[in-house]
């Protein structure tokens, strides 16, 4: 699955995964975006990993922000812009599904 | 709102303060050679980690290239930005850097680009979004010295009346800040739209108005040589704040060369987002 989103001025973030048994799995975020410290991304991928594909956006933002790093820090996007793009992707799976 | 306002606003305190952050140090200048992209790539990270544990003083480094390139984003992945078919058939190499941000196309002669390399105290008690618009202030008042009507759009790009110029990326380590910019001085669009990918979804916020992301080449904007504006920039810096004459060390050299051959040339780094 795949899901993009243009950050209300901000960045692109995209998310790449798949979806195995309901659960999101093989997480890929990225984009034009700036993370500090950078090794900081698999954490931020890691947080979605296993995560209910029925979640809403809210609480994906909500597992986002928990799987942040202390003092890490993401500019031109947000978590809740990357939830964005994930539903974007589930949804787009969804409707490839029914044709 | 005019632009100087938003700059002052932004970039860390009164102008008096922020001029002082850059004369508070003996600054080195390493000229543009045409230099590999793997080379560029790995200088940004030996220069940054010498400036943070003391052993090469702050620096300004203007890069040269030797081919065309496309220099990826930390955090972008290679198939949602490059047509890597087009990039062969082009002879365009595939790099990614160490900082954040968007994909640049470089051709020799098309882009300036120049790394900053500072103690991080440098910016202490600024913001990242500050700490962009700082390290580029003298840059848009050196273009403007130029009669670009330049100004800084956060969160990290150059624009002009004329288009968007360039943008910037920072990466910290060590105790020291780098900060690149990479300006458009002349651009091949045809040749960049078949190897960039620009997605609709990367336009949609930017209005009716720029839908076809207005961009502004400096050479759009002026007659003046790359070099001549090249040179200008540095005569700026070196009669604002100061700039000693330099080069990359052997040792730094060889230090790239190493980072070369463990990471930047690999396969992991390259695709570290497919």
């Amino acid at each position: 699955m795949h899901g993009e989103f243009k950050t209300p001025g901000g960045k692109l973030v995209v998310v790449d995964f798949d979806v195995q048994d309901g659960r999101l799995t093989n997480v890929m975020i990225s984009g034009d975006f700036f993370l500090y410290p950078e090794d900081a991304l698999p954490a931020l991928s890691g947080a979605l990993e296993g995560v209910d594909r029925m979640l809403g956006g809210d609480a994906l933002a909500e597992r986002i922000r928990l799987g942040f790093p202390p003092g890490a820090e993401l500019l031109g996007t947000s978590p809740e812009a990357i939830a964005t793009a994930v539903e974007r992707g589930l949804v787009d799976s969804e409707e490839q599904g029914r044709t | 709102m005019t632009e100087g306002n938003l700059l002052d606003e932004l970039a860390g305190g009164l102008p008096e303060e922020r001029e002082a952050r850059w004369k508070r140090y003996r600054w080195h200048l390493i000229p543009p050679e045409p230099t590999p992209p793997l080379v560029n790539m790995a200088l940004d990270e030996v220069l940054t980690l010498r400036v943070g544990s003391g052993e090469r003083p702050p620096t300004l480094r203007i890069w040269g290239w030797d081919r065309s390139c496309v220099v990826l984003g930390r955090f972008q992945s290679v198939r949602n930005e490059v047509d890597e078919r087009a990039m062969a058939e082009h002879n365009v190499q595939l790099v990614r850097r160490i900082s954040g941000g968007g994909a640049m196309f470089i051709e020799p002669e098309g882009t300036i680009t120049y790394s900053i390399f500072a103690p991080e105290e440098m910016v202490a008690g600024m913001s990242f979004p500050e700490s962009y618009a700082f390290f580029d202030s003298w840059v848009i008042d050196a273009l403007r010295e130029l009669g670009v009507e330049a100004w800084y759009q956060p969160l990290n790009d150059i624009t002009s009346t004329g288009g968007k110029i360039g943008g910037a990326a920072q990466a910290r380590r060590g105790g020291a800040v780098l900060h690149h910019t990479t300006m458009a001085y002349q651009m091949n669009t045809s040749l960049m739209s078949k190897i960039l990918r620009v997605g609709k979804e990367k336009l949609s916020d930017k209005g009716v108005k720029s839908a076809d992301k207005r961009v502004g080449p400096l050479r759009q904007q002026t007659d003046l040589d790359r070099d001549v504006i090249i040179h200008h920039l540095i005569g700026h810096f070196r009669a604002r704040f100061g700039l000693v004459d330099d080069q990359v060390t052997d040792s730094e050299y060889a230090e790239a060369k190493r980072l070369i051959t463990d990471r930047f040339s690999t396969p992991e780094w390259i695709y570290f987002l497919p």
